[in-house]
Protein backbone atom coordinates (compact mmCIF):
# COMPACT_ATOMS: atom_id res chain seq x y z
CA UNK A 1 0.00 0.00 0.00
CA UNK A 2 1.48 3.35 -1.05
CA UNK A 3 -1.29 5.54 0.32
CA UNK A 4 -2.48 6.84 -3.06
CA UNK A 5 -5.51 4.87 -4.25
CA UNK A 6 -4.70 5.19 -7.97
CA UNK A 7 -1.11 4.02 -7.43
CA UNK A 8 -2.30 1.12 -5.25
CA UNK A 9 -4.73 0.13 -8.01
CA UNK A 10 -1.91 0.25 -10.59
CA UNK A 11 0.31 -2.10 -8.54
CA UNK A 12 -2.61 -4.48 -7.92
CA UNK A 13 -4.05 -4.42 -11.45
CA UNK A 14 -4.28 -7.59 -13.54
CA UNK A 15 -2.56 -5.57 -16.31
CA UNK A 16 0.41 -4.66 -14.09
CA UNK A 17 2.66 -7.14 -15.95
CA UNK A 18 1.67 -6.00 -19.44
CA UNK A 19 4.34 -4.01 -21.28
CA UNK A 20 4.00 -0.25 -20.52
CA UNK A 21 4.42 0.48 -24.24
CA UNK A 22 1.36 -1.67 -25.05
CA UNK A 23 -0.75 0.17 -22.49
CA UNK A 24 0.58 3.55 -23.64
CA UNK A 25 -0.49 2.73 -27.22
CA UNK A 26 -3.99 1.75 -26.07
CA UNK A 27 -4.57 4.63 -23.64
CA UNK A 28 -2.76 7.24 -25.76
CA UNK A 29 -4.86 6.15 -28.73
CA UNK A 30 -8.07 6.43 -26.71
CA UNK A 31 -7.07 9.90 -25.45
CA UNK A 32 -6.39 11.15 -28.99
CA UNK A 33 -9.56 9.55 -30.38
CA UNK A 34 -11.62 11.10 -27.54
CA UNK A 35 -10.15 14.51 -28.33
CA UNK A 36 -10.59 14.57 -32.11
CA UNK A 37 -13.81 12.63 -32.74
CA UNK A 38 -17.27 14.20 -32.23
CA UNK A 39 -18.64 13.67 -28.72
CA UNK A 40 -21.46 11.56 -30.15
CA UNK A 41 -20.71 8.77 -30.63
CA UNK A 42 -16.88 9.03 -30.31
CA UNK A 43 -16.61 10.11 -26.66
CA UNK A 44 -19.34 7.70 -25.59
CA UNK A 45 -17.53 4.78 -27.25
CA UNK A 46 -14.14 5.78 -25.81
CA UNK A 47 -15.61 6.22 -22.33
CA UNK A 48 -17.41 2.89 -22.46
CA UNK A 49 -14.30 1.05 -23.72
CA UNK A 50 -12.00 2.67 -21.12
CA UNK A 51 -14.33 1.97 -18.20
CA UNK A 52 -15.14 -1.54 -19.48
CA UNK A 53 -11.46 -2.47 -19.84
CA UNK A 54 -10.55 -0.99 -16.44
CA UNK A 55 -13.32 -2.73 -14.49
CA UNK A 56 -13.23 -5.90 -16.61
CA UNK A 57 -9.93 -7.41 -17.78
CA UNK A 58 -7.70 -4.99 -15.81
CA UNK A 59 -9.68 -5.63 -12.59
CA UNK A 60 -9.41 -2.10 -11.23
CA UNK A 61 -11.69 -1.64 -8.18
CA UNK A 62 -14.84 0.22 -9.30
CA UNK A 63 -14.75 2.35 -6.12
CA UNK A 64 -11.20 3.57 -6.87
CA UNK A 65 -12.12 4.41 -10.47
CA UNK A 66 -15.30 6.24 -9.45
CA UNK A 67 -13.58 8.21 -6.68
CA UNK A 68 -10.77 9.27 -9.02
CA UNK A 69 -13.25 10.54 -11.63
CA UNK A 70 -14.85 12.85 -9.03
CA UNK A 71 -11.99 15.41 -9.25
CA UNK A 72 -12.15 16.11 -12.99
CA UNK A 73 -15.95 15.89 -12.82
CA UNK A 74 -16.21 18.93 -10.51
CA UNK A 75 -14.01 21.06 -12.80
CA UNK A 76 -15.74 19.80 -15.95
CA UNK A 77 -19.23 20.56 -14.59
CA UNK A 78 -18.37 24.12 -13.49
CA UNK A 79 -16.31 24.81 -16.63
CA UNK A 80 -18.94 23.47 -19.04
CA UNK A 81 -21.80 25.44 -17.45
CA UNK A 82 -19.69 28.64 -17.50
CA UNK A 83 -18.76 28.08 -21.15
CA UNK A 84 -22.36 27.85 -22.32
CA UNK A 85 -23.67 30.88 -20.41
CA UNK A 86 -23.85 33.99 -22.61
CA UNK A 87 -23.38 37.50 -21.27
CA UNK A 88 -25.59 39.81 -23.33
CA UNK A 89 -26.99 43.32 -22.85
CA UNK A 90 -29.95 41.86 -20.97
CA UNK A 91 -27.72 39.99 -18.52
CA UNK A 92 -26.55 36.38 -18.47
CA UNK A 93 -28.54 33.64 -20.23
CA UNK A 94 -28.07 30.27 -21.89
CA UNK A 95 -26.49 30.12 -25.35
CA UNK A 96 -28.90 28.87 -28.08
CA UNK A 97 -27.02 25.56 -28.42
CA UNK A 98 -26.13 25.36 -24.72
CA UNK A 99 -27.20 21.75 -24.12
CA UNK A 100 -25.35 20.41 -27.19
CA UNK A 101 -22.15 22.37 -26.43
CA UNK A 102 -22.17 21.42 -22.75
CA UNK A 103 -22.81 17.79 -23.66
CA UNK A 104 -19.94 17.83 -26.14
CA UNK A 105 -17.54 19.40 -23.59
CA UNK A 106 -18.51 17.01 -20.82
CA UNK A 107 -18.34 14.02 -23.20
CA UNK A 108 -14.84 14.86 -24.48
CA UNK A 109 -13.52 15.57 -20.98
CA UNK A 110 -15.00 12.50 -19.29
CA UNK A 111 -13.96 10.14 -22.10
CA UNK A 112 -10.40 11.56 -22.09
CA UNK A 113 -10.23 11.40 -18.27
CA UNK A 114 -11.41 7.78 -18.31
CA UNK A 115 -8.70 6.89 -20.86
CA UNK A 116 -5.97 8.57 -18.74
CA UNK A 117 -7.34 6.82 -15.65
CA UNK A 118 -7.16 3.47 -17.46
CA UNK A 119 -3.43 4.08 -17.90
CA UNK A 120 -2.98 5.45 -14.36
CA UNK A 121 -4.79 2.56 -12.66
CA UNK A 122 -2.96 -0.18 -14.60
CA UNK A 123 0.59 1.21 -14.86
CA UNK A 124 2.72 2.38 -11.92
CA UNK A 125 4.59 5.62 -12.67
CA UNK A 126 7.91 3.82 -12.15
CA UNK A 127 7.05 1.68 -15.23
CA UNK A 128 6.36 4.78 -17.32
CA UNK A 129 9.56 6.68 -16.48
CA UNK A 130 11.84 4.48 -18.67
CA UNK A 131 9.47 5.28 -21.57
CA UNK A 132 10.30 8.98 -21.08
CA UNK A 133 13.99 8.13 -21.45
CA UNK A 134 13.26 6.23 -24.69
CA UNK A 135 11.26 9.29 -25.89
CA UNK A 136 14.45 11.38 -25.69
CA UNK A 137 14.01 13.06 -22.30
CA UNK A 138 17.52 13.59 -20.78
CA UNK A 139 18.61 10.94 -18.27
CA UNK A 140 19.16 13.58 -15.56
CA UNK A 141 15.55 14.79 -15.87
CA UNK A 142 14.17 11.23 -15.71
CA UNK A 143 16.33 10.59 -12.64
CA UNK A 144 14.96 13.70 -10.89
CA UNK A 145 11.40 12.57 -11.77
CA UNK A 146 12.22 9.13 -10.44
CA UNK A 147 13.45 10.57 -7.12
CA UNK A 148 10.30 12.75 -6.91
CA UNK A 149 8.15 9.62 -7.33
CA UNK A 150 10.05 7.64 -4.69
CA UNK A 151 10.28 10.48 -2.16
CA UNK A 152 6.72 11.70 -2.37
CA UNK A 153 5.32 8.60 -0.65
CA UNK A 154 7.79 9.03 2.21
CA UNK A 155 6.82 12.69 2.53
CA UNK A 156 3.08 11.95 2.29
CA UNK A 157 3.54 9.46 5.11
CA UNK A 158 5.37 12.13 7.18
CA UNK A 159 2.61 14.61 6.34
CA UNK A 160 -0.10 12.25 7.64
CA UNK A 161 1.83 11.39 10.81
CA UNK A 162 2.62 15.01 11.72
CA UNK A 163 -0.92 16.17 10.92
CA UNK A 164 -2.36 13.41 13.10
CA UNK A 165 -0.10 14.46 15.99
CA UNK A 166 -1.07 18.13 15.51
CA UNK A 167 -4.78 17.25 15.42
CA UNK A 168 -4.42 15.21 18.63
CA UNK A 169 -2.94 18.35 20.27
CA UNK A 170 -5.93 20.51 19.15
CA UNK A 171 -3.80 21.98 16.37
CA UNK A 172 -6.81 22.37 14.06
CA UNK A 173 -9.42 23.47 16.61
CA UNK A 174 -9.72 27.02 15.25
CA UNK A 175 -8.93 28.87 12.01
CA UNK A 176 -5.91 30.61 13.55
CA UNK A 177 -4.51 27.36 14.96
CA UNK A 178 -5.22 25.57 11.68
CA UNK A 179 -3.11 28.06 9.73
CA UNK A 180 -0.31 27.93 12.29
CA UNK A 181 -0.35 24.12 12.23
CA UNK A 182 -0.43 24.04 8.41
CA UNK A 183 2.63 26.32 8.24
CA UNK A 184 4.51 24.21 10.78
CA UNK A 185 3.44 21.08 8.87
CA UNK A 186 4.77 22.43 5.55
CA UNK A 187 8.03 23.50 7.24
CA UNK A 188 8.52 20.14 8.92
CA UNK A 189 7.89 18.26 5.67
CA UNK A 190 10.35 20.49 3.76
CA UNK A 191 13.04 20.01 6.43
CA UNK A 192 12.47 16.24 6.38
CA UNK A 193 12.75 16.17 2.58
CA UNK A 194 16.09 18.05 2.72
CA UNK A 195 17.34 15.83 5.55
CA UNK A 196 16.34 12.64 3.73
CA UNK A 197 17.92 13.85 0.46
CA UNK A 198 21.14 14.72 2.33
CA UNK A 199 21.27 11.30 4.02
CA UNK A 200 20.54 9.49 0.75
CA UNK A 201 23.26 11.52 -0.96
CA UNK A 202 25.76 10.66 1.77
CA UNK A 203 24.82 6.97 1.56
CA UNK A 204 25.13 6.91 -2.23
CA UNK A 205 28.40 8.89 -2.14
CA UNK A 206 29.75 6.19 0.16
CA UNK A 207 28.84 3.66 -2.52
CA UNK A 208 30.62 5.64 -5.26
CA UNK A 209 27.80 7.74 -6.80
CA UNK A 210 29.43 9.32 -9.86
CA UNK A 211 27.28 8.94 -12.96
CA UNK A 212 23.73 8.94 -11.67
CA UNK A 213 21.30 6.55 -10.05
CA UNK A 214 21.39 3.32 -12.04
CA UNK A 215 18.70 0.73 -11.38
CA UNK A 216 17.93 -2.52 -13.15
CA UNK A 217 14.78 -1.92 -15.20
CA UNK A 218 12.07 -4.57 -15.15
CA UNK A 219 11.53 -5.99 -18.64
CA UNK A 220 7.88 -6.70 -19.42
CA UNK A 221 7.34 -8.43 -22.79
CA UNK A 222 5.08 -6.85 -25.38
CA UNK A 223 2.07 -8.87 -26.56
CA UNK A 224 1.37 -9.06 -30.31
CA UNK A 225 -2.24 -10.07 -29.60
CA UNK A 226 -2.75 -7.01 -27.36
CA UNK A 227 -1.24 -4.69 -29.98
CA UNK A 228 -3.40 -6.13 -32.78
CA UNK A 229 -6.53 -5.92 -30.59
CA UNK A 230 -5.65 -2.31 -29.66
CA UNK A 231 -5.19 -1.25 -33.28
CA UNK A 232 -8.37 -3.04 -34.37
CA UNK A 233 -10.34 -1.58 -31.45
CA UNK A 234 -9.21 2.00 -32.13
CA UNK A 235 -9.94 1.58 -35.83
CA UNK A 236 -13.37 0.20 -34.91
CA UNK A 237 -14.16 3.22 -32.71
CA UNK A 238 -13.06 5.65 -35.44
CA UNK A 239 -15.00 3.76 -38.14
CA UNK A 240 -18.18 3.48 -36.06
CA UNK A 241 -18.02 7.16 -35.11
CA UNK A 242 -17.59 8.29 -38.72
CA UNK A 243 -20.47 6.09 -39.90
CA UNK A 244 -22.86 7.13 -37.10
CA UNK A 245 -21.87 10.81 -37.15
CA UNK B 1 -7.29 24.44 -10.48
CA UNK B 2 -6.08 22.31 -13.39
CA UNK B 3 -7.83 22.02 -16.76
CA UNK B 4 -9.20 18.48 -17.02
CA UNK B 5 -8.21 16.01 -19.74
CA UNK B 6 -10.09 16.57 -23.00
CA UNK B 7 -11.56 19.93 -21.95
CA UNK B 8 -9.51 22.04 -24.39
CA UNK B 9 -9.92 21.69 -28.16
CA UNK B 10 -7.01 19.90 -29.86
CA UNK B 11 -5.60 23.08 -31.46
CA UNK B 12 -5.48 24.90 -28.12
CA UNK B 13 -3.92 21.90 -26.36
CA UNK B 14 -1.13 21.79 -28.97
CA UNK B 15 -0.71 25.59 -28.94
CA UNK B 16 -0.25 25.80 -25.15
CA UNK B 17 2.15 22.84 -25.23
CA UNK B 18 4.27 24.71 -27.81
CA UNK B 19 4.10 27.86 -25.65
CA UNK B 20 5.21 26.05 -22.49
CA UNK B 21 7.91 23.96 -24.19
CA UNK B 22 10.74 26.59 -24.33
CA UNK B 23 10.43 27.29 -20.60
CA UNK B 24 10.34 23.60 -19.66
CA UNK B 25 13.28 22.82 -21.99
CA UNK B 26 15.20 25.76 -20.48
CA UNK B 27 14.50 24.36 -17.01
CA UNK B 28 15.54 20.87 -18.13
CA UNK B 29 18.83 22.23 -19.51
CA UNK B 30 19.50 24.03 -16.22
CA UNK B 31 18.83 20.79 -14.32
CA UNK B 32 21.01 18.68 -16.68
CA UNK B 33 23.90 21.16 -16.31
CA UNK B 34 23.53 21.22 -12.52
CA UNK B 35 23.35 17.42 -12.26
CA UNK B 36 26.35 16.97 -14.59
CA UNK B 37 28.47 19.27 -12.41
CA UNK B 38 27.09 17.98 -9.09
CA UNK B 39 25.47 14.51 -9.37
CA UNK B 40 24.24 14.75 -5.77
CA UNK B 41 21.91 17.63 -6.80
CA UNK B 42 19.57 14.98 -8.28
CA UNK B 43 18.42 14.10 -4.78
CA UNK B 44 17.90 17.69 -3.65
CA UNK B 45 15.93 18.51 -6.81
CA UNK B 46 13.90 15.33 -6.37
CA UNK B 47 13.18 16.37 -2.78
CA UNK B 48 12.09 19.82 -4.02
CA UNK B 49 9.71 18.26 -6.55
CA UNK B 50 8.29 15.83 -3.99
CA UNK B 51 7.81 18.73 -1.55
CA UNK B 52 5.85 20.70 -4.20
CA UNK B 53 3.61 17.67 -4.79
CA UNK B 54 3.10 17.13 -1.06
CA UNK B 55 2.48 20.85 -0.41
CA UNK B 56 -0.43 20.64 -2.85
CA UNK B 57 -1.83 17.83 -0.68
CA UNK B 58 -2.02 20.01 2.47
CA UNK B 59 -5.61 20.97 3.24
CA UNK B 60 -5.73 24.71 3.72
CA UNK B 61 -8.59 25.89 5.98
CA UNK B 62 -10.91 28.36 4.27
CA UNK B 63 -12.76 31.21 5.93
CA UNK B 64 -15.98 29.70 4.53
CA UNK B 65 -15.45 26.58 6.63
CA UNK B 66 -14.42 24.33 3.73
CA UNK B 67 -10.82 23.54 2.74
CA UNK B 68 -8.80 23.75 -0.44
CA UNK B 69 -5.34 22.76 -1.66
CA UNK B 70 -2.48 25.18 -2.38
CA UNK B 71 -0.64 25.11 -5.73
CA UNK B 72 2.75 24.83 -3.99
CA UNK B 73 4.72 26.58 -6.74
CA UNK B 74 5.11 29.95 -4.97
CA UNK B 75 7.42 28.79 -2.16
CA UNK B 76 9.26 26.59 -4.70
CA UNK B 77 9.85 29.56 -7.04
CA UNK B 78 11.31 31.64 -4.17
CA UNK B 79 13.47 28.78 -2.86
CA UNK B 80 14.62 27.16 -6.11
CA UNK B 81 14.03 29.89 -8.81
CA UNK B 82 11.48 29.84 -11.68
CA UNK B 83 13.53 27.98 -14.35
CA UNK B 84 13.91 24.95 -12.07
CA UNK B 85 10.23 25.21 -11.09
CA UNK B 86 9.23 25.15 -14.80
CA UNK B 87 10.62 21.62 -14.98
CA UNK B 88 9.70 20.48 -11.46
CA UNK B 89 6.21 21.96 -11.80
CA UNK B 90 5.68 20.05 -15.06
CA UNK B 91 6.88 16.81 -13.43
CA UNK B 92 4.51 17.45 -10.51
CA UNK B 93 1.62 18.10 -12.94
CA UNK B 94 2.37 14.83 -14.75
CA UNK B 95 2.32 12.97 -11.42
CA UNK B 96 -0.88 14.74 -10.34
CA UNK B 97 -2.51 13.62 -13.61
CA UNK B 98 -1.31 10.02 -13.18
CA UNK B 99 -1.66 9.63 -9.41
CA UNK B 100 -4.57 11.92 -8.49
CA UNK B 101 -6.48 12.36 -11.78
CA UNK B 102 -5.97 16.15 -11.48
CA UNK B 103 -5.40 17.75 -14.90
CA UNK B 104 -4.60 15.55 -17.86
CA UNK B 105 -2.10 14.56 -20.54
CA UNK B 106 -3.33 16.59 -23.53
CA UNK B 107 -3.87 19.56 -21.19
CA UNK B 108 -0.43 19.13 -19.59
CA UNK B 109 1.04 21.92 -21.77
CA UNK B 110 -1.73 24.40 -20.88
CA UNK B 111 -1.56 23.53 -17.18
CA UNK B 112 2.26 23.70 -17.24
CA UNK B 113 2.13 27.17 -18.81
CA UNK B 114 -0.17 28.45 -16.03
CA UNK B 115 1.12 26.44 -13.05
CA UNK B 116 4.82 25.93 -13.79
CA UNK B 117 5.71 28.99 -15.92
CA UNK B 118 3.45 32.03 -15.34
CA UNK B 119 2.74 31.34 -11.63
CA UNK B 120 6.38 30.87 -10.54
CA UNK B 121 7.68 33.79 -12.66
CA UNK B 122 4.93 36.17 -11.45
CA UNK B 123 5.45 35.07 -7.84
CA UNK B 124 9.23 35.30 -8.01
CA UNK B 125 8.96 38.72 -9.72
CA UNK B 126 6.67 40.01 -6.96
CA UNK B 127 8.99 38.63 -4.28
CA UNK B 128 12.09 40.25 -5.82
CA UNK B 129 10.29 43.58 -6.37
CA UNK B 130 9.08 43.62 -2.78
CA UNK B 131 12.58 42.83 -1.49
CA UNK B 132 14.11 45.50 -3.75
CA UNK B 133 11.55 47.99 -2.42
CA UNK B 134 12.82 47.30 1.10
CA UNK B 135 10.12 44.88 2.30
CA UNK B 136 11.10 42.29 4.88
CA UNK B 137 11.37 38.59 4.03
CA UNK B 138 7.91 37.59 5.28
CA UNK B 139 5.87 40.39 3.56
CA UNK B 140 7.80 39.68 0.34
CA UNK B 141 7.06 35.95 0.69
CA UNK B 142 3.35 36.72 1.17
CA UNK B 143 3.32 38.87 -1.99
CA UNK B 144 5.24 36.27 -4.00
CA UNK B 145 3.26 33.21 -2.94
CA UNK B 146 -0.18 34.89 -3.19
CA UNK B 147 0.64 36.37 -6.61
CA UNK B 148 1.95 33.03 -7.92
CA UNK B 149 -1.41 31.51 -7.03
CA UNK B 150 -3.42 34.41 -8.48
CA UNK B 151 -1.38 34.48 -11.71
CA UNK B 152 -1.98 30.74 -12.19
CA UNK B 153 -5.73 31.22 -11.77
CA UNK B 154 -5.88 34.26 -14.10
CA UNK B 155 -3.86 32.42 -16.78
CA UNK B 156 -6.10 29.34 -16.56
CA UNK B 157 -9.18 31.57 -16.88
CA UNK B 158 -7.59 33.24 -19.94
CA UNK B 159 -6.87 29.84 -21.49
CA UNK B 160 -10.51 28.82 -20.99
CA UNK B 161 -11.78 32.16 -22.34
CA UNK B 162 -9.63 31.80 -25.47
CA UNK B 163 -10.99 28.29 -26.01
CA UNK B 164 -14.62 29.22 -25.34
CA UNK B 165 -15.20 32.91 -26.23
CA UNK B 166 -18.63 34.28 -25.39
CA UNK B 167 -20.93 34.50 -28.44
CA UNK B 168 -22.19 37.94 -27.41
CA UNK B 169 -19.34 39.64 -25.57
CA UNK B 170 -16.35 37.79 -27.08
CA UNK B 171 -13.09 37.12 -25.28
CA UNK B 172 -13.53 39.87 -22.66
CA UNK B 173 -16.95 38.56 -21.63
CA UNK B 174 -15.72 34.98 -21.46
CA UNK B 175 -12.70 36.04 -19.37
CA UNK B 176 -14.98 37.91 -16.96
CA UNK B 177 -17.20 34.79 -16.68
CA UNK B 178 -14.36 32.37 -15.91
CA UNK B 179 -12.57 34.83 -13.59
CA UNK B 180 -15.82 35.43 -11.73
CA UNK B 181 -16.79 31.78 -11.34
CA UNK B 182 -13.39 30.56 -10.16
CA UNK B 183 -12.72 33.66 -7.99
CA UNK B 184 -15.03 32.18 -5.33
CA UNK B 185 -12.44 29.50 -4.54
CA UNK B 186 -9.21 30.92 -5.98
CA UNK B 187 -9.02 34.40 -4.39
CA UNK B 188 -9.42 33.10 -0.79
CA UNK B 189 -6.99 30.30 -1.70
CA UNK B 190 -4.38 32.82 -2.92
CA UNK B 191 -4.63 34.75 0.36
CA UNK B 192 -4.54 31.50 2.36
CA UNK B 193 -1.55 30.22 0.43
CA UNK B 194 0.24 33.56 1.00
CA UNK B 195 -0.32 33.16 4.76
CA UNK B 196 0.87 29.54 4.58
CA UNK B 197 4.03 30.75 2.80
CA UNK B 198 4.68 33.29 5.58
CA UNK B 199 4.25 30.62 8.28
CA UNK B 200 6.45 28.19 6.31
CA UNK B 201 9.28 30.71 5.93
CA UNK B 202 8.95 31.72 9.60
CA UNK B 203 9.56 28.06 10.53
CA UNK B 204 12.46 27.87 8.06
CA UNK B 205 14.20 31.04 9.31
CA UNK B 206 14.25 29.49 12.80
CA UNK B 207 15.06 25.87 11.90
CA UNK B 208 16.84 26.00 8.54
CA UNK B 209 18.77 29.28 8.47
CA UNK B 210 21.93 27.70 6.91
CA UNK B 211 19.86 26.26 4.03
CA UNK B 212 18.16 29.62 3.42
CA UNK B 213 21.57 31.33 3.42
CA UNK B 214 22.91 28.75 0.96
CA UNK B 215 19.91 29.35 -1.32
CA UNK B 216 20.49 33.13 -1.15
CA UNK B 217 17.18 33.85 0.62
CA UNK B 218 18.91 35.23 3.75
CA UNK B 219 22.22 37.03 4.04
CA UNK B 220 24.78 35.14 6.16
CA UNK B 221 24.78 36.40 9.73
CA UNK B 222 27.84 38.55 10.50
CA UNK B 223 30.56 36.63 12.33
CA UNK B 224 30.96 37.96 15.86
CA UNK B 225 34.65 37.99 16.85
CA UNK B 226 35.49 35.82 19.83
CA UNK B 227 36.33 37.53 23.11
CA UNK B 228 34.90 40.67 24.71
CA UNK B 229 35.69 44.33 24.18
CA UNK B 230 39.11 45.56 25.19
Amino acid sequence: MTGLAVDDAAWGSAWRCRAPGDKLLLCGGLVVVALVLPAWPGSVLVGAVAVGLALGPARVPARTFARAVRWPLAFVAVGAVTAVVEVGSGGPGWAPDAAARAGSLVGHALAGSAAVLLLATTTPVSDLLPALRRAGVPAAVVEVASVVYRLLFVLLDSLRTIREAQAARMGYSSLRRSYRSSGALAGAVLLRSWERARRMQEGLAGRGLETGLRVLPETLPSSATFLVATTAGLAGIVGTSLVLA
Amino acid sequence: MHIAEGFLPAGHAVGWTVAAAPFVVHGARAVVKEVRENPETTLLLGAAGAFTFVLSAIKLPSVTGSSSHPTGTGPGAILFRPPVMALLGTVVLLFQALLLAHGGLTTLGANAFAFAVVGPWAGYGAYRLARAAGAGLLPAVFAGVALADLATYVTTSLQLALAFPDAGSGLAGALAKFLGVFAVTQVPLAIGEGLLGVLLFRVLTVNARPELERLGILRPAPVVPAGGAA
